[in-house]
């Protein structure tokens, strides 16, 4: 078998232009390698997700290159599968024989978009939440089925941890299934009709085996992919912003892949919205899926084919248009620019500050109109001063404290640092084992303490 | 499939019957050239997994900590009662607050706190007649913690208290199973 794989004829001779497959199948690996790797960490419940994955991205030896190249290989599978199709097409190699090849394709493009929306959401952070809300109501939006269909991908009414539990069982079981069933049929059947060679036919008698020159391009393709993803991944580390707070009013927007969808929703209000959610998808991939039946004139040249190749560039001009309009309209309307900033600003605060672990399990009273105490509070002072800071027979109440004389915020500081100073005696201990920001968000807790 | 043509890397060409050898020691150098590239990728990719997987769970544990196991009054006199805590223990992600338990001893103003780990294989050892017992395997220790029978390999572990404010404070910490010697984890 190793036999037949590397010394497949290959009509016309080795080329550059063949590398996509390959570079596509050895993403599909990539993704499964560095996903195993991340399941190792990552808790699929929204309590904990977000935490886990900040751990994986700050804390973890290796962790930020992992999901870095997980985060980046499913852009670059999106684009690559697309690069591939429109060479296919171009080249019109879904023809005689080869109509399942091209079917098969087609299938693995919806696949592939469904891990990148169903992996969008695993993080738990605002973008992942926010954007996947608005992209489940879409969904919902399609007329009959819609709103059972939207139940049943969010497991609920509500986008929840139920969500997330779904949205994890079909990108890390079900998919992966499905799409390696897929790989094996479009390989297998892609060797059956072997390669297509060039369009133009002009070297159909030169024949050569994959292996060794077409192997050497796939092989140093793949290298490239590689060093990119890594050098993107440890250059611009994975977005990870703040933990979802679904009560905020953050402002989403989707992955690149999906802003064409996006930027035509606006075009189409209300009851028109179909057309972009439903109609415009819907008659593409119709469009795509029934391509090889349809056209089957034996002629591959592009140049020949002008409606083919006319169709394929305007698609891509649209798309890549779309993208660049809504990027365009964000940044143009100053209102959506300053809070896109800030919100980048937040998530890149997050990624830059030191990992905290969560805390589990610490059960702490909340003050009315204040709040549960921050947890180093919990863990250092409410022992003798309580949850609430109402204090007990071993040290006095903190309510009101920064009223007191000597007890100004500042002051509040200094007695963690060494309350020695202010003539404070055991049980008190005399300094504590904290940060600088711990401090701080206890003294803010206690200034609002009235 | 038509596999006529494939022994040499190219054939159709003029060139290749004259050219056969260097063909030969052509492949053979792609070849090399091919495995460097593929076993470099699946070399990194190793060496960040076994990073990411084996580093965090050599990491020292730091369950080591002082706990508030109640007050005195609480703990009556000769006969061992096992007292409730909180322990915190940073696991990656989290800082868990989970219970944890402790047995003490007071005999008038002598207090030992035992750990209720069982140091053959981590069962929880329970109070018996005689002193203590661990129902999995039988091991068995008198009152004073000294082994009286069972697989255990040593007597049970104390651990470190001291007494502030009338409340017992006790050195939680976990030590290493099926040896003789008591060691921290």
């Amino acid at each position: 078998m190793m036999r037949a794989a590397l010394e497949e004829p290959i009509r016309g001779g080795a080329r550059w232009s063949y590398v996509f497959g390959s570079g596509l199948a050895f993403l599909v690996a990539l993704q499964a390698i560095t996903g195993i790797a991340l399941s190792v960490y990552y808790v699929p419940s929204s309590d904990h997700a977000h935490a886990s994955v900040a751990f994986i991205q700050k804390a973890v030896p290796a962790g930020a290159l992992l999901r870095g190249l997980h985060h980046y290989g499913a852009s670059a599978m999106v684009v690559l599968i697309v690069v591939h199709l429109a060479q296919v097409f171009l080249f019109g190699a879904y023809k005689t024989k080869r109509e399942l090849i091209w079917v098969t394709g087609v299938v693995m493009l919806l696949i592939t978009l469904a891990f990148a929306f169903t992996g969008y959401l695993l993080p738990w952070d605002q973008a992942a939440y926010f954007g996947t809300k608005v992209g489940t109501s879409v969904a919902g939006e399609i007329p009959i089925i819609g709103e059972i269909q939207r139940r049943i991908m969010l497991g609920g009414s509500e986008l929840t941890t139920l969500t997330l539990s779904r949205f994890f069982t079909a990108h890390v079981f079900l998919f992966p299934v499905a799409l390696l069933l897929l790989i094996v049929t479009h390989i297998f059947l892609f060797r059956r009709a072997g390669a297509a060679g060039p369009f133009h036919h002009r070297e159909d008698h030169r024949v050569e085996s994959f292996y060794p020159r077409q192997m050497l391009k796939d092989a140093v393709f793949m290298l490239a992919l590689f060093v990119a993803l890594a050098a993107l991944a440890l250059k611009w580390p994975a977005d990870l912003g703040p933990q979802a707070d679904p009560s905020s009013d953050y402002l989403a927007r989707p992955p690149w892949y999906f802003l064409p969808l996006f930027q035509l929703l606006k075009y189409f209000p209300g009851q028109l919205s179909l057309i972009p959610t439903v109609l415009l998808p819907g008659a593409l991939f119709a469009a795509l899926f029934l391509l090889p039946f349809a056209d089957r004139r034996a002629e591959r040249h592009p140049f020949r084919r002008p409606i083919a190749t006319g169709i394929l560039a305007l698609s891509l001009a649209g798309t890549v248009g779309l993208i660049a309009l809504s990027k365009y309209e964000d940044r143009a309307n100053k209102e959506f620019s300053t809070r896109f900033k800030e919100q980048e600003e937040a998530s890149r605060a997050f990624l830059k500050s030191k990992f905290e672990p969560q805390v589990i399990g610490q059960v702490l009273a909340a003050t009315p109109g204040v709040g549960v105490a921050p947890t180093s509070f919990g863990e250092n002072c409410a022992v003798c001063h309580g949850d609430r800071g109402e204090g007990a027979d071993s040290a006095p109440s903190l309510i009101g404290i920064t009223n007191k004389p000597n007890r100004t915020p500042e002051d509040l500081l200094k007695i963690l640092n060494d309350s020695r100073t202010y003539g404070l005696k055991e049980p008190m201990p005399a300094s504590f084992d904290l940060s600088e920001d711990e401090k701080r968000q206890i003294v803010e807790w206690l200034k609002k303490l009235k | 499939m038509n596999f006529e043509t494939k022994t040499s890397g190219i054939s159709d060409t003029p060139e290749a019957p004259d050219k056969a050898s260097t063909t030969v020691e052509r492949r053979s150098f792609l070849g090399v050239v091919i495995g460097g590239i593929t076993s470099g990728i699946g070399a990194a990719l190793a060496l960040a997994i076994g990073r990411f997987t084996v580093e965090p769970a050599l990491a020292d544990s730091k369950t080591e900590q002082w706990v508030d196991a109640g007050q005195l009054t609480d703990i009556p006199e000769g006969k061992p009662v096992k007292r409730a805590m909180t322990i915190v223990q940073e696991v990656g992600w989290g800082r868990f607050h989970e219970p944890g338990s402790v047995w003490v001893i007071r005999n008038g103003e002598a207090i030992t706190v035992f750990s209720a780990v069982c140091p053959h294989l981590g069962c929880s050892v329970n109070a018996s007649a005689k002193g203590f017992i661990c129902p999995c395997h039988q091991s068995s220790w008198d009152g004073a913690g000294a082994k009286t029978g069972g697989p255990t390999p040593r007597n049970m572990d104390t651990l470190e208290h001291r007494i502030e404010n009338g409340a017992l404070l006790v050195r939680y910490q976990s030590f290493k199973q099926g040896i003789a010697e008591k060691e921290t984890v």
